[in-house]
Parts: C-alpha cells; structure tokens; sequence
C-alpha cells in the first residue's frame, strides 16, 4: 500500500487527481490518498507519515510548493519520500528552482490521467523495491 | 457505471461556478472603489489570479472555450494590474461582461445543447478592442540583492510580485511568527488581515526550526510603505519578531542569521497588544465589502443539500418512531406494566433530547449566508441602473444573516423583482431628485437581520414613495374594488392594493418589470416559504418593503386530515381547535356559510369542493370542523376525517407548480407516499376575500 | 427500482458530431428527447394528486425524499391517453430552473446515437400544440422518431 500526500488548492483538480492515481491498472499494491487543501494543511498532515509520494502544486497561495520541498527535505522522517511538482505555468525557472530544491519530478498542466499515473508509477517502483 | 474522471468533472463545475462567483464580487468591489477614486491594485490582482486559475483547470478538464476565454482575458487582466491599460468603467463594463459569458459557457460544458460559442466570439473581439495585446510582462530585472536562499524558493510569479514592489521603492520586511499547529488557521487569518492593511503579503516560508512539535514558525515576506517602527506598532506581539530587509548590502538569510540585537531589542520593547487601526479601504457608506472576508477554506465542507433532505428525512422518521415509543410506554402502563412502561419512558425522553439535538445540528448545516443571494443582486443593480441611466447607491448589511439554503434558492427572483420596481419606478430621474434636493444617487438599501425564529429582509430606497391615489384608481379601474369602499380603506390596506393580482398597466407589463411577473406572484412566492412581506411608503421620502421569513423549512407538528379521499397536512401553529361536524349548526349570512362556536361566527368552507376532490365514499359518514386561524382571522375547514398529530417536513413544491394556491408544499408521509400541506394563510385568504370580492364585483356591476 | 442513465458517453458523443437520444412511446408512436438532462428512469411510485394544478400535471410522488412534480406527457402534448400499463416509465429530467420533473410515458425504448444527418429539423411538420415542442424528426434505421425539446416542455 503506497501512501500519497496530494498537496493542492483547487478542490477539482485533487480530485481529477485523485482519480487519476485510484482507477486504471494499477501496477502498485493500491493506493492510498491523503489530501491537503494548502501548504499549511500539508505541514499538519506531515508528521503523520512518512509518505512513499508527495504530489504538490507550486502555485498555491500562502506557502507554495517549493516552500514545502525545501520543507519536506530538511526533514529526517521523509528522506526516501518522492515528490511530484505540478504547475499551471509551465515555467522554466519553477522547474528549475523545483529540482534543485530536491524534487523528483515536475509535470506541467494541463497533463491527462494517464501521463499522472505514469508518473506515480516510476516513482512509486523505487520504492517498492 | 460512472467513470471516475465524471466525478472529478462535476467538482469541476462546482469549483467553476466558485470562481466565477468570487471574481463577480471581486469586480464588484472594483467598481465600488472606482467610485470613490481608490484604487486597490490588490483586487485586479485577486481578478487575475482567480481567471488565471480558470485557465489551468479549464485545460486540465478540456473546456476549450472556457481555457480560451480565460486566456485572453488574463493578458487584460495582467496589462491592468501592471498599470499597462487603466481601469475605467467602459473597461470594468466588459469584465462584467465576461462574468456573464463565463456563466453560459460553463452552462454549454454542462449541456452540449447549448452553444456558447457566438459569445466567446464576440468577448474576444472586445478584448482586442481594449488592446491587450499578447505581450506578457517584461519588466527588467530590477537592483535588488536579497538572499538567494530566499529567491529560491519563490516560485515565478511571487519572484514577480517582489520586483513590482521593489520598483514601487517599497521597503521589505520579514515577520517571524510562531504559531500553534492547532489555531493555525484562524490565527493566519488574522494576521494576514492585520498585515494586509500596511502592504502586500510576497510569501510565507516555514522556517523548519519550531519550539515544539505542536508549533510552526514561519517567515512572512511583506512589502510596505510603513516605517520599521509604525509596523512593530500595528504588528508586533509575542510571538512576533518584525525586521526589514535591506536592498542594498547586508541581507537577512531567512533561518539561519540572527537578527541584529539592535532590532530585537527595538522589537521586545514595545508593548503587545496591536493598535486598532482605520482600515485603508473606502468607508462602510458603499457597503460594498472588498472579498476579504473569505472563510477559511480548509474548515468547511462541501455538502449536497440532496444529502442534507436525506439526513432531514430521516430525523423526521425518527420523529415517528418517537412518538411510537411514546405511545407504547403509556399502554404498558395502562396495561399494569409499570415498571417495564417507565423505563421505556425514560428511553423515550431520552430518544426525544438527542434528535432534538440532531435535527438542530443538521438544520444548522443547511444554513447558508444571505450574502449568496445579495451579491447576484448588486450586479443585478449595477446592469439596470446604467440601463435606466439612473445612478443607484446599493448598501448591504446583514449579508452574513444565516437562512435555510432551500429558501435562499427561492428568494432571488422575488428580491430580484422587488429591486427592478425600487429602481424603475421608485427611484427618480438624477434631474427630479435635484428638483426636490435629494442627492443624486438613488439609494437602495438591503438589510437582513434575525429575529427570534425568524429572519427579516428589508428593502427600502428613496425614491419618490408609492403614489396612493394612483393604486387606487388602478384598482377600482381593474374591478378590484368598489369606489364607494375605496374611502374606507386604511392606508395599510391602501398600500397592500399593490399585492392584488392583475394590476399591470402599460409599463408594468414591459420587460424590464420582468415578463408579467406582478407583486402578486411575488407575495405568493414569499408565502410558500411560510413568509409574509409588509409595505411601507411615504410619498416624496421612499418605500420599505420588508419580509419576513421563517429561519428554516423545520419539522413542524401538523394535523393530519383526509378529505376527498386524499390526506393533507395542517400545520398546527394555524389551528386553533378541532370538533366534530355538526351540519344542523350551519347557516348562510351573506351567501357564505357559517356556524356559531361559543357565541361567535365562524365562517366556513367545504374543503373538498374548493379544491374540486370529490370523495363519494365520504358522503354520509361523520365529518369535523378543524377551526384554521391565521391572525384574527378564523375559518373552519370542513374535513373527512382526522387521522391525528404527527411531526412532518415540509418541502416546498417546485417551481413548476408556482401557480397553484394553497398549498405550503409537501411532506413524506411514509411508505413513499406524499401528502400535501395545506397554506392556511392563502387558504382564509382566497375564501374569505374572494368572497368579499366576489360580491364586491356583483355590487359594482349592478351600479 | 430506478435505472440510471449515464451521460459522459453522450457529452463525448457530441463533440464527434452525433448526439445520443432516449427514444420512448406515447400513444403508440415514437419519440425522443436529448439523453444529456435526463437524471434517471424509473417505474411510478405512488403518486399524489396536486388540486387545482394544470391539466398535464399528474401530481407530485417523492423519489427517494426528494419532491417531483410528475406531468403525463401525452397531456402536455396532446396525444391520445391510453391507460398506463406496467410498461410505463417516469423519465426524471433537469429543468432549466434546476428542478427536478418527472415525465410520464407509455414506455421506454432505447438509446439512439443519431447523426446530424440522421435528423430533420422542423420547419412545420406537424400541426397543432406539438409543433412548438418539436425540434425534429430522427431517422434512425428505418425508424421515424419525433425529436422533442425538453426546455419547452418543462417550462411554463
């Protein structure tokens, strides 16, 4: 069973996300999905992991995504957590800046289910390893 | 089988329409302060952001149209808050616009029946007429030198907001503040309040350094105007440590320097407690409140009202089986079972305290803000006052007046119309008003507010009053009344003329007084809701309507009859007593007939003929009298048979059958039956007034 | 016992230039409204008559604790009333008001998946009070369905 922190404002797109990681063939032992409405919201849920994957959104306001990279990295109980970033601007720099923070992915929007799915997947197989 | 992506899709939408909801306000906050010559770069901005969000979930669930229409509008929103095109009202006209073609292409995604696409068209060419080319901003990269630590972790568009500031020769600051895992929420809320007022909030960093595992200690990046000293007045508490960010050398690296013992000291000595201070924003007078006050979004839930009628019609199920145990109780009693009779008793009393309890906290949750309603209002006001060319003030209190969401729902077309009339035909001409020194600007006011188990909505403006003698004339012209009573009429009774059904005249019947849709529909409407609306009018000063609504559509006790083989719902509140039918006491006064109870008349009616439900199998057997009431006015409805008391929940009927009389809506009856409530209010009305018009119109005709 | 009705299939099936339909049976011949804002099908639960309501109006039933006004469609188009049998459906649709409106049939066919071109619009095909809510006439396969507007029917 995968734990997943999704970390994201808007309500559709957690659950288009949501979704995404729970229908098709799964090729992981099942899924289980915590969301968090905001960077604050996340830091609460946090402690109670550690999550095998965190999928954030950049753009949120308050604390925003690469805020809660750094976070999650500085932190003892998530050193093997996997991080997804998605964003609604396809910016370079935020990929950049994303990266280098210690981020393992970044999937731009709009993505499909499908390429989401994928994602998960690849990063969810170290894990499991 | 629904495909999952379906789910997801209908949270689209919903949070579509929310968005779309927001950015109205937003814009109409905008227009408030174009008006009162401020302008507050942080609304186009929260405009922007909120279509810029559209954008991306549009792309993410294929609304083409709506990703299409976000885009541009975006590229005018974004030349407007970097100042590149100035705000004025033909601008914020097409905004408003846009507001409106969201609305019919969010429709068109919900049914492809629908076709959006003409208007989207036409949007866009106003677009390109305002000039907003696709030029995004370039604006060069500014001298800063802040700590690359902190720049790392600002995504794109914060990193945007700072160099905007910085060009603007804001001064940053950096706010330390601990805060409790727990309150977390609201106490952010409050400090970003607080801070919003001395400048623009860039960011928030979580430092990863906390006192204990239940606190959290973030870094606020703001940019202000205010001095360092002026902030740690209005800011500084506790648990707060204010220090400015330099521009040019020494820099501040978030978490890992310790702040100058100069500063701190300067910071820890100055007393706690925050100074109440005048917010920046334009005064209360507009009404108009900017959206700053958006609840807490991680507090609430999202609830299908469907589900709430589910978990209501329950509760009104165990309201049966309550009474049930009630009963049973009482006959093992009687049946010498004391003690078991007892115990179920206690059972009973304690069943009834906690669905009390239970039915309280759901209705609670079906409580939503009047604000919902009022909000379509405003720009409801704004479209018909530059249609009229009128100028038209609107002030809103009491939006946050809680009432049963199903109500709300039926309250804006009657609010809606109430409106149109203050404004088309209350509301003077700019150069009348001048002629009688009132300013030039009609105002309207809104005002909710609780009271007891009920709620009130005022509308009041100050215009020229309802034209009495006017009414009247319409009136005695429409066969409503006879001249010669005319006299008679007290001015309350005057004022209510305006309810009588068929009074339009020319004008009235125009399409901006709404397809026909008169007063009477409108007084009809509120009483389906269990409401009554009262008149108020002084010629020359203004006319107050005011409305008075039940807070919920609760359980209410009704007495159960059957007539005309159906059964019906009395709602018990309007029934004064109950007896048997004693048809020699009848006889007719005035074509009407009547019967005497304990030495005073009472009129009645045949229940089964006025509403034409004919039970032959009733003829013959015993019949009652159940003596409805409603104020001083009494009439006694001549039933089948009475089943008994029972708790029920009205529904009220939809809109589909607004145009029939007398009934307050519907109630489960268990077993899938439905049983009809019966409005006791319009019922008296109907039989005793359209008796009295009746012969009116009989007396009028024969001279 | 109620059949739901999906409608994703039906928004796909608009943008590739066909629309679905739910084809059912009044007084013997066939007809058709848009699948998109039908909610559900299901048998007649008890229904309440409504006094003084217009004539097309049967009365109200509750599905599952939500209140519906049923109206007999024969009525509301004035084709002839022969008495329901067990095949007779409530086909529950949105109206634009968002209120949910039951409507009375003899029987539910099917799903048709029609073409653009498998449809005539109505110029005035028909004469009387079902001209004003017809949109068309589908041909499907041989078939000759009257295509109805759903918007007018339930308004007013």
């Amino acid at each position: 069973m995968s734990r997943i922190l999704l970390v994201e404002d808007s309500f559709s797109m957690r659950a288009f996300v949501r979704s995404a990681l729970e229908s098709g063939d799964t090729l992981f032992t099942g899924v289980e999905v915590v969301e968090a409405s905001s960077g604050f919201d996340a830091l609460r849920l946090l402690p109670r992991g550690p999550y095998d994957l965190v999928i954030t959104d950049i753009n949120m306001p308050d604390i925003n995504g690469l805020e809660l990279v750094r976070f999650i990295r500085k932190s003892d109980q998530h050193k093997n957590t996997k991080v997804l970033l998605i964003s609604t601007q396809s910016s370079e720099k935020d990929r950049e800046r994303g990266m280098s923070l210690g981020a393992d992915a970044y999937l731009a929007k709009p993505f499909s289910p499908e390429s989401l799915r994928e994602e998960a997947r690849l990063l969810l197989a170290r894990v499991t390893e | 089988m629904t495909d999952p992506t379906d789910k997801a899709r209908e949270e689209f939408f919903s949070e579509a329409q929310e968005i779309i909801e927001t950015l109205s306000k937003n814009l109409l906050a905008l227009d408030a302060s174009l008006r009162e010559e401020f302008s507050d770069p942080g609304l186009v901005n929260e405009a922007f952001r909120a279509v810029h969000t559209l954008k991306g979930l549009a792309g993410l669930f294929g609304a083409a149209s709506m990703g299409m229409l976000s885009h541009r509008l975006e590229d005018v929103l974004d030349a407007l808050r970097l100042g590149r095109i100035e705000l004025t009202p033909s601008i914020l006209d097409v905004l408003f616009q846009a507001v409106e073609v969201y609305g019919k292409v969010l429709a068109a995604e919900k049914d492809p029946e629908e076709d959006a696409a003409p208007l989207v068209e036409a949007m866009l060419v106003e677009f390109e007429r305002i000039g907003a080319g696709a030029t995004r901003d370039q604006s060069p990269t500014a001298e800063y030198d802040l700590d690359p630590g902190l720049l790392a972790v600002l995504t794109e568009y914060e990193e945007h907001r700072l160099r905007t500031n910085i060009e603007n020769k804001m001064r940053l600051y950096r706010l330390r503040v601990q805060f409790d895992l727990a309150t977390i929420d609201k106490a952010l809320e409050e400090m970003k309040e607080r801070a919003k007022r001395h400048g623009e909030i860039i960011t928030y960093l979580p430092t990863g350094e906390t006192a204990s595992v239940d606190s959290i200690e973030l870094d606020l990046l703001l940019a202000s105007q205010d001095d360092l000293a002026m902030l740690i007045g209005a800011l500084g508490a506790d648990n707060v440590v204010i220090e400015e960010i330099n521009r040019r050398n020494a820099t501040v690296m978030p978490g890992t320097i310790k702040p100058a013992p100069m500063l701190r000291s300067r910071a820890t000595s100055l007393p706690g407690k925050d100074e109440e201070l005048q917010p920046l924003r334009m005064g209360d007078d507009t009404g108009l409140e900017a959206s700053g006050s958006l609840k807490s979004l991680t507090q609430t839930v999202r609830v299908d009202i469907h589900k709430l009628d589910h978990l209501m019609n329950i509760v009104g199920e165990l309201a049966i089986v309550r009474g049930a145990l009630a009963s049973i109780s009482e006959r093992l009693r009687e049946e010498g079972q004391r003690q078991l009779g007892a115990e179920l008793q206690r059972l009973h009393r304690s069943f009834d305290r906690r669905l009390s309890e239970m039915q309280d906290g759901i209705l609670e949750v079906r409580m939503v803000p009047l604000g919902q309603v009022f909000d379509r209002l405003a720009r409801v006001v704004r479209q018909i006052s530059r249609e009229l060319s009128k100028e038209i003030r609107l002030v809103i209190t009491g939006a946050d007046t809680e009432i049963d969401k199903l109500i709300v729902e039926e309250l804006s077309d009657p609010l809606m119309h109430m409106i149109r009339n203050a404004i088309d035909h209350g509301i003077e001409s700019i150069q009348r008003r001048q002629e009688v020194g009132k300013p030039d600007a009609g105002t309207i006011a809104l005002n909710a507010f609780q009271k007891g188990n009920h709620v009130m909505i005022e509308i009041e403006d100050d215009g020229r009053g309802i034209d009495e003698q006017a009414l009247i004339e319409r009136a005695i012209k429409s066969r409503k009344i006879a001249s010669s009573d005319a006299k008679e009429l007290s001015r309350e009774e005057v004022l209510n003329l305006i309810f009588l059904p068929g009074l339009s005249t020319r004008e009235e019947a125009g399409d901006l007084s709404g397809r026909g849709v008169g007063m009477d529909i409108v007084k009809t409407n509120i009483s389906k809701l269990g409401g009554v609306i009262d008149v108020h009018s002084e010629a020359g000063i203004g006319t107050k309507m005011t409305i008075t609504l039940p807070i919920t559509l609760a359980i209410v006790s009704a007495l159960l009859i059957r007539v005309g083989g159906q059964v019906f719902a009395v709602p018990l509140s309007s029934v004064s007593e109950a007896l048997a039918f004693d048809a020699s006491g009848v006889h007719v006064v005035d074509g009407r007939e009547v019967m005497t109870l304990r030495g005073a008349t009472l009129p009645l009616c045949r229940l089964d003929r006025l509403l034409r439900v004919q039970d032959p199998a009733a003829a013959g057997m015993r019949r009652f009298v159940v003596v409805a009431s409603m104020g001083t006015r009494r009439l006694g409805l001549i039933v089948d048979h009475l089943y008994g008391q029972q708790d029920i929940v009205i529904k009220p009927l939809g809109r589909s059958l607004a145009d029939v009389r007398g009934f307050a809506g519907a109630t489960d009856l268990g077993d899938q039956h439905v049983g009809l409530v019966l409005d006791v209010g319009a019922l008296i009305e109907e039989v005793l007034t359209g008796s009295e018009l009746s012969r009116e119109r009989k007396m009028y005709a024969d001279g | 016992m109620a059949e739901i009705v999906a409608h994703s299939a039906a928004g796909m099936a608009r943008r590739r230039g066909t629309r679905d339909f739910l084809v059912f049976i009044l007084a013997g011949d066939l007809y058709a409204v848009g699948l998109t804002r039908i909610r559900e099908i299901l048998s007649p639960p008890p229904i309440t008559p409504v006094p003084r309501a217009k004539p097309a109006v049967i009365g109200v039933c509750s599905v599952r604790g939500l209140l519906v006004t049923v109206m007999d469609l024969r009525r509301r188009l004035h084709v002839e009333e022969q008495p329901l049998t067990r095949r007779a459906r409530i086909l529950l649709v949105e109206a634009q008001s968002g209120e949910v409106v039951g409507l009375m049939v003899d029987e539910v066919r099917h799903v048709a998946r029609l073409a653009d071109s498998e449809i005539e619009m109505a110029t005035s095909l028909l004469g009387g009070d079902v001209s004003e809510h017809v949109i068309g006439i589908g041909r499907p396969v041989g078939d000759v369905v009257v295509l109805l507007n759903l918007s007018t029917i339930v308004s007013a």
